[in-house]
């Protein structure tokens, strides 16, 4: 089972069949002869790599095994054609094309897509080291790249166009354009235009501060040097000048500036290692391969000329189909051939290559996008609200000009005459119509007038406040030192700021297992040889500290892991081969360092005699296994394509590789053939258990067989990883027989990689079993306490591991996921009848025990006593039920479980899993993982976690958020995702409230304006009380509010249910607020209209009394509501009143506006702030008095922690305490 | 297979004892500690407590009746003598044909009434006109004005937004242009008392800010009221707008359709019983739309005109205050919650229960 997880992740090795190269132009290889005269070409360089065996036992075609064991490991294998095949998972193309998570119809799929030709049309070609014909007909990219948006020059007009990309604007737009007809003149143009200025300006600021910073770092990037073919001598060139066609050459460390395929390379079979850190965070070293027919080719000497007609650009980084004429042959290229752009070159001198693809066209650079954008669910709750908003909007304008319309038909004999209507116009000296368009118009004006005085009731700026408050949430969670993981140094990240408040509100969390769960740190712990335990003595070595280490040429030579041997085994490994004991351990042993993909890499330490080895790998459980096995004296010190190396008890020991079948998803096992210096060949395979037992040789050893599973049932309820070996000696015929099978298989044209499979299974059978070793993969810090955490916060916690069932339960075990009271419901079928019998009885039994319980189990948060059920299913079963009508049964049933396990799942059956849930429920679904397998899963669910650890950063640049450890996942979703939920559920309400006071008070005053949409409020403070006199606090609130302290949200986990049961923002609240809007606006308007009727009062005076009476309410309103008063809360609020009040008097000292000096006068009468005192307590009477009714006598389990926060008797509040763990915890400390 | 955790390794021992010096130096990410980033700002958290209900209720309440009191108090005290003359002052032939009256020029427009003062009138009495169902708040009326023109001669050309009063037939601007000023009120009122004339005082009706600021003094009446409709009042051209202290009050538009607005001040205190003879010269056409006209004497207090509507309201809001205070006391005596008592936290209750 080693390497399982590697394998799907899709990685260069394994391409999908659709990225395998075209076929049929690949023809002439299959003919044996050209074949061999190809070959026999470069087999002196062979030769020359050090050889301490020179007399191969296969000496008439070792090349020809070479060539084709080499091409095996490159590209050939595929996974996933076939069988009860599921897909891999291409993270490109999640979610654009329709995605099955069932096994239908994928075969047909990858069949067709191998036979694909390049069209001509779909190609672009590139003449080899000649840019100008290269580029000639067509406009390839240049190399030079820009990430930054704008120029100077274009700045203005993109960045505008950009933002009106948003409906928000636009509507602003619109109305501010409206506003200029004169017909429609509600403000003056400046005051109409200001506050979509205002917001345009401050986007744009921001927008040209980021584009700046790219700016300079693509000049920076754009002027870095590489060197590139040129007069046949390499140059140094800038990056930005490389075009595509020209040969560059690459040396070690360097950054490759641009795609380039692959020519030749420092080493003389073409190999060339690289790190693909920066494109995809996989640390180790991945293999690229020149082709054979480039590899002699010395471009400073003679001139390559060559053809190259490869697919456009696209964003796929493990796809490449290609192929190239060279030499009038024709060869196909693969993603093996070609080193991307941002990759370093590693371990190999220096490289050349062509540039295929270059500049913005390199597939790094298309792959440069965000990750993909979601929506708040209380965002699109929102919406609906912001709809009943426009009802009203609506409403408010149909009324006023109803009224206008009935107003103007009762008075339409008037109108020529009425002072204050005057239609009829004798300045011109002919009598005519003054600004009056006929009834019908009128109205219609009157109409679009109102909607542009109410334009404020759809709150614009309530979009640019959630914003902003989502940066600042963003801010303080990025901050957070409590989500700081010492150990990888990694800080949380926000990448999508979004959805910060859907934190609040997760039920379904679903968890990767390996490195989410658990560390993904495997460590060697045991191992079963031939029917004998070792373990349990994990003695620890007094002398042994330094580990296994060998002398090779003066030098020492020491794994760069240490690990812990049992010492008896020890001895045992050292005895040699002379027991039969000896001898099993020493094949045991030799198997593990063998059978396997590692590539030792050797590194200078401090110290230049020791030298360290580090095994890199794309599995970590073949890693854990070659440190295994070279600490018991078996190290692998080499690998080329042909032979391994391996030190066994300090003797040089060179293997030849002759074949190797690759891990896959199927088979389960992988397999390698080894030709031993004695001229035996020996096929040792390891893999799962499972598909190890089926293929082992049953007659021979029983005893020992069975004593191995024994152990293996035991290693895997104590949560070790299991892996079987076996091993077979192949005599002659066979391996002849296999070896003609295996070279038609790799050469074949259509369907190679089923008939490689064929290939395998023929081969891996009938094996004698050597042994079992169990890995030990390390819970992570605190994973139980917040597993029990989550549980408690009514979250319902779902692992979908790869691993299998027993390994599964038992970490499900060790992380309090599944405890002794649950009742396990294990769904472990073949078939699809088999799945639906198994969910119909899982149904009764879940039914019975419900019963039985008497527990009304809604949606499982009653976490109390009774019988909980857990259902364990595994992969195979989800085949049939994903994509069928059991779908329905399994979320029936998996909705009445409170854990759920699944086993075994392939990557795209997690995201089919998420999918089951976030279809069928209004749930919120959280998926968390680390490694490029749960990409799929983190984009499927609502909010997305990635986990920034070991494994790769695939994970993280798919998801929405990314941390360092699984346990974070408490403070985030409890502490954080609570507060954000709850202010920003407050802030929205808030925002809708204020808002619409204000546009009901100039509702009101037009009923006594003949529906003629004056304003007494001027138009200044109305186009600055959205920007200036309401804004800041409800951001500042927005951002600093805190209902409950960290302390008390992580001691009492249930609080979180308030996210659940939408307390902070839903239906009612939005109508009680609006009901407290239209009363609040009653008062402030009708208070001042009955103080002052009959009064001498001035329409500037109590316009001003009105902006005073609603700024004041509205920021008092929101004082009212405020949970925690810092000092930035205080100096936003009343800041805001005071700005506010400055504002009006500033209004009012300018002699051109008609309210001059108003507030002064009105400001001196007692009556103007008896009316303000009178308006601020009657308006806010109603709420004060249902808040308080509400907190005291229907008090919310927040207001009651709250109380208990504030009076001190925090223990009494019940339910079990759970002390987190502290961040830096010693113990981790010291052991590391 | 754990390069980063070998290099963690190496750095941890010096890394344990001084955290935070030495991690600094290594290019730690850690996010550096302070009580804003970690949201730990000293901070007051107010919880609603009956306590502080209960005392806020009653606070209010103790403030608001005294305030609603003392308005009521004041508002009594005001005396107003209010007189609609605008059916009234109509000759009997004239009653069915209001308009031909108000608009023909030649006949007689003055009307004589005599009003008893109910109550002492300390002075200074103020003389209001007061127009019903006058829409001055009109959104035609109101854009219908050149500030810019009122200020300065310089502005005289000014008139764009005066529509449909900005020019003369003979394209001349208007001074003062604009419907406000066109439809300038023009009735005129005197006053007698026992036969002899009171005089009503013009001075400070208008405001000093508009007079100084607003209304130019080197800007004078042009072209005023010389088109075919006469709206109003005309204007002496002699005199500089900012000593047009009617029109300066007319101007500043009215917030309701009825207002009032200051017609001038009486000096002199008005005894109880007297006789006031108001002689009316009833000019301005208020019977195309019906509204009404009234004259309005009356005094004042610090509280403005005669209004009940805010003692009431004080006296409402202070009672219903107290009133909840009081409710809430016997509700808290009958029915108290100790706060902070985890027995209602929703999972501590029963089930099945709220």
């Amino acid at each position: 089972m080693a390497s399982k997880r590697p394998l799907l992740i899709p990685s260069p090795r394994t391409p999908n069949s659709q990225d395998l190269p075209s076929i049929p132009l690949y023809s002439d290889l299959v003919n044996p002869q050209s074949q061999s005269a190809n070959f026999k070409s470069f087999s002196p360089m062979d030769s020359n790599g050090n050889n301490p065996i020179e007399n191969s036992p296969i000496p008439p075609n070792s090349t020809t095994l070479y060539s084709a064991s080499q091409r095996s490991i490159s590209s050939i294998l595929s996974a996933n054609s076939g069988g009860n095949s599921v897909r891999e998972v291409n993270f490109s193309d999640v979610g654009t094309k329709p995605v099955r998570y069932g096994s239908r119809g994928t075969e047909s799929e990858a069949f067709s897509m191998s036979q694909k030709e390049i069209n001509d049309e779909d190609a672009r070609l590139i003449y080899i080291n000649d840019p100008g014909k290269t580029n000639e007909r067509f406009e390839f990219s240049g190399n030079s790249i820009k990430t930054a948006k704008y120029s100077i020059l274009t700045f203005l007009p993109r960045n505008l166009f950009e933002q009106f990309h948003r409906v928000a604007y636009i509507y602003f737009l619109v109305i501010a354009i409206l506003n200029q007809l004169p017909q429609l003149a509600v403000f003056g143009r400046g005051a109409s235009i200001l506050p979509l200025a205002f917001v345009l300006l401050v986007t744009a600021v921001k927008d040209a501060y980021e584009d700046f910073r790219r700016h300079r770092s693509d000049r920076i990037e754009n002027n870095r040097l590489a060197w590139v073919l040129a007069n046949d001598q390499f140059q140094q060139k800038k990056w930005k000048d490389i075009r595509v066609g020209e040969i560059l050459k690459i040396s070690a460390n360097d950054t490759l500036p641009c795609d380039i395929v692959l020519l030749s390379t420092s080493d003389p079979t073409g190999v060339a290692y690289v790190q693909t850190i920066n494109l995809d965070g996989e640390s180790n070293l991945k293999t690229r391969y020149a082709k054979q027919e480039t590899l002699s080719k010395l471009p400073e000497k003679e001139k390559i000329t060559g053809l190259i007609k490869c697919e456009k650009p696209n964003r796929n980084i493990y796809g490449f189909q290609a192929n190239m004429e060279i030499d009038g042959k024709r060869v196909s290229l693969g993603p093996s051939n070609i080193i991307l752009r941002g990759c370093e070159l590693k371990n190999t001198a220096s490289a050349i290559g062509v540039a295929v693809y270059a500049g913005r066209e390199t597939k790094a650079m298309l792959n440069n996008s965000g990750a993909p954008s979601k929506r708040s669910r209380l965002e699109t709750r929102m919406n609906r609200e912001i709809i009943y908003l426009s009802v009203f909007l609506i409403a408010l304008c149909t009324v006023v000009s109803a009224c206008a319309a009935v107003w103007l038909r009762r008075h339409r004999d008037e109108l020529d005459y009425l002072p204050y209507y005057r239609k009829k116009d004798f300045s011109e000296g002919k009598e005519d119509s003054y600004n009056y368009y006929g009834w019908g118009m009128e109205i219609f004006f009157t109409f679009l007038m109102s909607v542009i005085v109410f334009q404020i009731m759809i709150p614009i700026s309530l979009y640019i406040s959630m914003e902003l408050v989502r940066v600042g949430q963003a801010y303080f969670m990025i901050r957070d030192s409590r989500l700081y993981d010492e150990a990888s140094n990694s800080k949380f990240q926000c990448r999508a700021l979004n959805i910060n408040e859907d934190l609040g509100q997760i039920t379904y969390v679903f968890s990767d297992k390996t490195g989410t769960l658990t560390e993904n740190k495997m460590e060697f712990q045991c191992a079963s040889i031939w029917g004998v335990d070792y373990s349990g003595r994990k003695a620890n070595l007094q002398g042994e500290q330094l580990g296994y280490s060998v002398q090779v040429d003066g030098q020492v030579l020491r794994p760069k892991m240490k690990v812990k041997v049992d010492p008896e085994l020890l001895l045992l490994s050292r005895s040699g081969k002379d027991t039969q004991e000896g001898k099993h351990v020493h094949d045991f042993f030799l198997a593990l360092a063998a059978c396997n993909t590692i590539v030792p890499l050797v590194t200078d330490t401090s110290d230049p005699a020791v030298r360290l080895v580090d095994y890199q790998g794309e599995s970590p459980d073949e890693q854990a296994l070659a440190y295994a096995a070279a600490a018991y004296g078996f190290m692998l010190i080499e690998r080329t394509s042909g032979h391994i190396i391996i030190d066994v008890q300090g003797e040089r020991t060179r293997f030849n590789v002759l074949g190797l079948h690759e891990f896959d998803s199927d088979r389960k096992r992988m397999s390698v053939i080894l030709g031993f210096p004695d001229k035996s060949v020996k096929v040792f395979v390891k893999g799962a258990d499972t598909s190890m037992l089926s293929v082992i040789d049953k007659s021979l050893n029983l005893n020992i067989i069975r004593a191995t599973e024994a152990h293996l049932q035991m290693y895997s309820t104590i949560g070790l990883r299991t892996l079987v070996i076996g091993m077979r000696e192949l005599n002659s015929s066979e391996f002849e027989q296999w070896h003609f099978s295996f070279e038609a298989a790799s050469t074949s044209l259509i369907g190679r990689a089923a008939l490689l499979r064929k290939v395998a299974s023929n081969i891996e059978k009938n094996l004698s079993i050597l042994g079992a070793s169990g890995i030990e993969d390390k819970l992570q810090q605190g994973v139980p306490e917040a597993i029990e955490s989550l549980r408690m916060a009514g979250m319902k916690v779902w692992v979908l591991t790869g691993d299998k069932q027993e390994t599964a339960i038992s970490i499900g075990y060790s992380s309090k996921l599944l405890t002794s009271k649950m009742t396990q419901i294990i769904i472990n079928s073949g078939s699809r009848e088999s799945c639906r019998r198994s969910l119909e009885d899982a149904m009764v039994m879940s039914k019975k025990l419900m019963t039985v319980s008497g527990v009304t189990h809604d949606t499982g948060r009653s976490s109390g006593g009774a019988a909980t059920l857990a259902l364990i299913i595994d992969g195979t079963s989800l085949v049939y039920i994903l994509d069928s009508e059991l779908e329905e049964q399994l979320f029936q049933l998996a909705s009445k479980c409170s854990v759920v396990l699944c086993c075994r799942v392939a990557p795209l059956q997690k995201a089919g899993i998420v999918a089951l849930i976030k279809n069928r429920t209004d749930d919120m679904t959280l998926a968390i993982g680390d490694g490029a397998n749960d990409v799929s899963m983190i984009q499927m669910a609502d909010v997305g976690i990635g986990i920034s650890g070991q494994e790769g950063r695939q994970a993280v640049m798919a998801s929405d958020f990314a941390m360092g450890q699984f346990r974070f996942l408490v403070p985030l979703l409890l502490v954080h995702g609570h507060w954000n939920y709850q202010r920003m559920g407050y802030m929205i309400l808030y925002n809708f409230y204020r808002n619409a006071v204000f546009v009901f008070v100039l509702f009101w005053y037009v009923l006594f304006t003949c529906f003629s949409l004056t304003t007494a409020i001027t138009e200044w403070s109305s186009m600055l009380y959205s920007i200036i006199y309401t804004s800041l606090p409800t951001i500042v609130v927005g951002i600093l509010d805190k209902d409950l302290s960290r302390r008390t949200l992580l001691n009492y986990p249930q609080l979180y249910g308030s996210g659940h049961r939408h307390e902070s923002y839903n239906l009612k609240l939005f109508w009680v607020t609006m009901m407290d809007t239209v009363w609040q606006s009653a008062v402030i308007f009708f208070v001042p209209l009955f103080a002052y009727w009959k009064s001498p009062i001035d329409g500037s005076s109590i316009g001003d009394l009105w902006t005073l009476a609603v700024v004041i309410l509205v920021n008092l309103h929101l004082a009212m509501d405020v949970m925690r008063w810092t000092w930035i809360t205080h100096a936003a609020i009343w800041g805001s009143i005071i700005a506010t009040c400055i504002c009006v008097l500033v209004i009012d000292a300018i002699p051109s506006l008609p309210g001059y000096w108003a507030i002064f006068h009105i400001g001196k009468t007692r009556l103007f702030w008896l009316c303000l005192l009178g308006i601020l307590i009657a308006g806010l009477i109603p709420r004060f008095v249902v808040k308080f009714l509400n907190q005291y006598y229907n008090p919310r389990d927040i207001h009651i922690a709250r109380e208990a926060e504030k009076f001190g008797n925090l223990r009494e509040l019940g339910g079990a305490e759970i002390e987190m763990n502290p961040i830096l915890d010693p113990s981790r400390e010291t052991t590391r | 297979m754990n390069t980063k955790g070998a290099t963690t390794s190496s750095a941890g021992g010096t890394d344990g004892g001084s955290d935070s010096s030495s991690s600094a130096k290594r290019n730690s990410k850690k996010p550096k500690y302070s009580r804003f980033t970690q949201q730990e700002l000293p901070a007051c958290k107010p919880i609603l407590t009956p306590g502080w209900v209960i005392t806020t209720f009653i606070f209010v309440g103790i403030i608001f009746i005294p305030i609603g009191l003392a308005s009521l108090f004041a508002s009594e005290r005001v005396v107003e003598i209010v007189y609609r003359y605008d059916e009234g002052c109509i000759p009997t032939n004239y009653s069915d044909q209001k308009l031909a009256y108000i608009q023909n020029s030649t006949t007689n427009k003055t009307c004589t009434r005599s009003l008893i003062v109910p109550k002492q009138m300390k002075r200074p009495v103020y003389v209001y006109y007061q127009l019903d169902n006058f829409y001055q708040n009109h959104r035609r009326y109101v854009k219908s004005r050149s500030d810019k023109q009122l200020r300065s001669n310089a502005s005289e050309g000014d008139t764009s937004s005066c529509d449909p009063e900005g020019v003369a037939p003979d394209k001349h601007p208007i001074v003062p242009c604009g419907l406000i000023a066109w439809s300038l009120f023009n009735d005129t009122y005197g006053f007698l008392v026992n036969n002899e004339a009171l005089e009503v005082s013009k001075r400070n009706i208008a405001w000093k800010s508009d007079q100084e600021h607003k209304f130019g003094s080197d800007v004078y009446p042009k072209n005023f009221q010389s088109g075919g409709l006469i709206g109003g009042a005309k204007l002496n051209d002699t005199i500089p707008l900012s000593e047009q202290a009617d029109l300066i009050v007319w101007m500043r538009t009215a917030a309701f359709p009825t207002f009032r607005k200051l017609y001038g001040k009486i000096e002199m205190d008005l005894e109880a019983n007297e006789n006031v003879t108001v002689v009316i010269q009833n000019n301005y056409n208020t019977y195309s739309f019906g509204g009404k006209k009234k004259l309005v004497l009356s005094t004042t207090s610090w509280i403005g005109g005669k209004n009940d509507f805010l003692g009431v309201a004080y006296l409402t809001v202070g009672g219903l205050c107290l009133f909840l205070a009081i409710s809430f006391i016997l509700v808290y005596v009958v029915k108290p919650r100790p706060l902070g008592d985890p027995s209602f936290l929703s999972w501590n209750r029963n089930p099945s229960g709220l």
